[in-house]
């Protein structure tokens, strides 16, 4: 369980099979990926299933926003240098849709009602939509060492 | 929202192991028999909840808001304990316990939900 970089890399030979970045604090970020997965894959289709004709693009973006944490919750948890190249590539979609659909919900309140995940940069969920992508970024560059090819 | 007895308890439950868990992890303890109980506490609760849920419908109480969401709320929250608990013994280390304490957070929030569910409260 190394807490600093030089831990993690004394300990990256022995953790290849089961994958460093789903180790430690790792750990905690999957889990927290895993929450949102499911809270926002249970909110879109409620939505889509009640009310999608009153707010299409925003319940869409839901769905959307969904698919992102299911694929980040899988692809955090994999090892390999392919997986971790898949999960730059979903913690950085999560955090340009927070901060674009964020600042569209600010201008515009009618197109983006308040009960979608990223409203208001996730104002609904304690902000935490905002953070996650950050702290996943950190993660992901704090091993872009480590992880085994 | 009406704050019945259910929310009470649950409240406490989740509080309760949250802050164990937590507690544990800032004194580096990996997941030991204390907090897996406390986690075990929360799935007993809702368990209890499920049960007096059908109860009290099957006795006339009616659920104001939509009916199978509060089910879909209440059968995913049982799953939240169960797949904390197999995630975090994977891997025994202190993270693995704030990975338990994240159960009763989540729980408590399912929790406010299915209340309002329950009542009938438009979410804000």
């Amino acid at each position: 369980m190394g807490r600093g970089g030089a831990g993690v890399n004394l300990h990256s030979k022995s953790a290849e099979s089961a994958g460093t970045l789903s180790r430690g604090p790792g750990r905690l970020l999957i889990a927290v990926y895993g929450v949102f997965a499911l809270a926002a894959t249970a909110r879109a289709a409620f939505q889509i299933a009640t009310k999608f004709s009153e707010a299409p693009l925003a319940y869409t973006l839901t769905a959307f926003a969904a698919l992102v944490y299911v694929f980040a919750t899988v692809s955090l948890s994999r090892s390999g240098r392919r997986w971790y190249r898949l999960s730059v590539a979903a913690v950085g979609i999560e955090l340009v849709g927070v901060l674009t659909i964020g600042t569209l919900s600010v201008v515009d309140p009618v197109l983006f009602p308040a009960d979608t995940v990223w409203s208001v940069y996730g104002r609904g969920y304690g902000f935490v939509p905002l953070i996650l992508p950050v702290l996943g970024l950190w993660w992901l560059y704090r091993h872009r060492r480590t992880v085994p090819t | 929202m009406v704050v019945d007895g259910f929310f009470i308890a649950g409240t406490v439950v989740c509080l309760v192991s949250t802050l164990i868990c937590v507690g544990a992890a800032v004194i580096r303890q990996p997941p030991n028999d204390v907090t897996i109980l406390t986690v075990a506490a929360v799935e007993l609760f809702l368990l209890v909840y499920a049960v007096a849920g059908i109860v009290r419908q099957v006795g006339g109480e009616t659920v104001t808001g939509e009916l199978w969401e509060f089910w879909g709320y209440l059968l995913t929250a049982l799953l939240v304990p169960v797949g904390a608990f197999w995630w975090a013994i994977l891997e025994r280390s202190r993270w693995s316990n704030l990975v338990l304490g994240a159960v009763g957070l989540t729980i408590f929030v399912m929790l406010y939900r299915m209340e309002q569910i329950w009542d009938g409260a438009v979410p804000a």
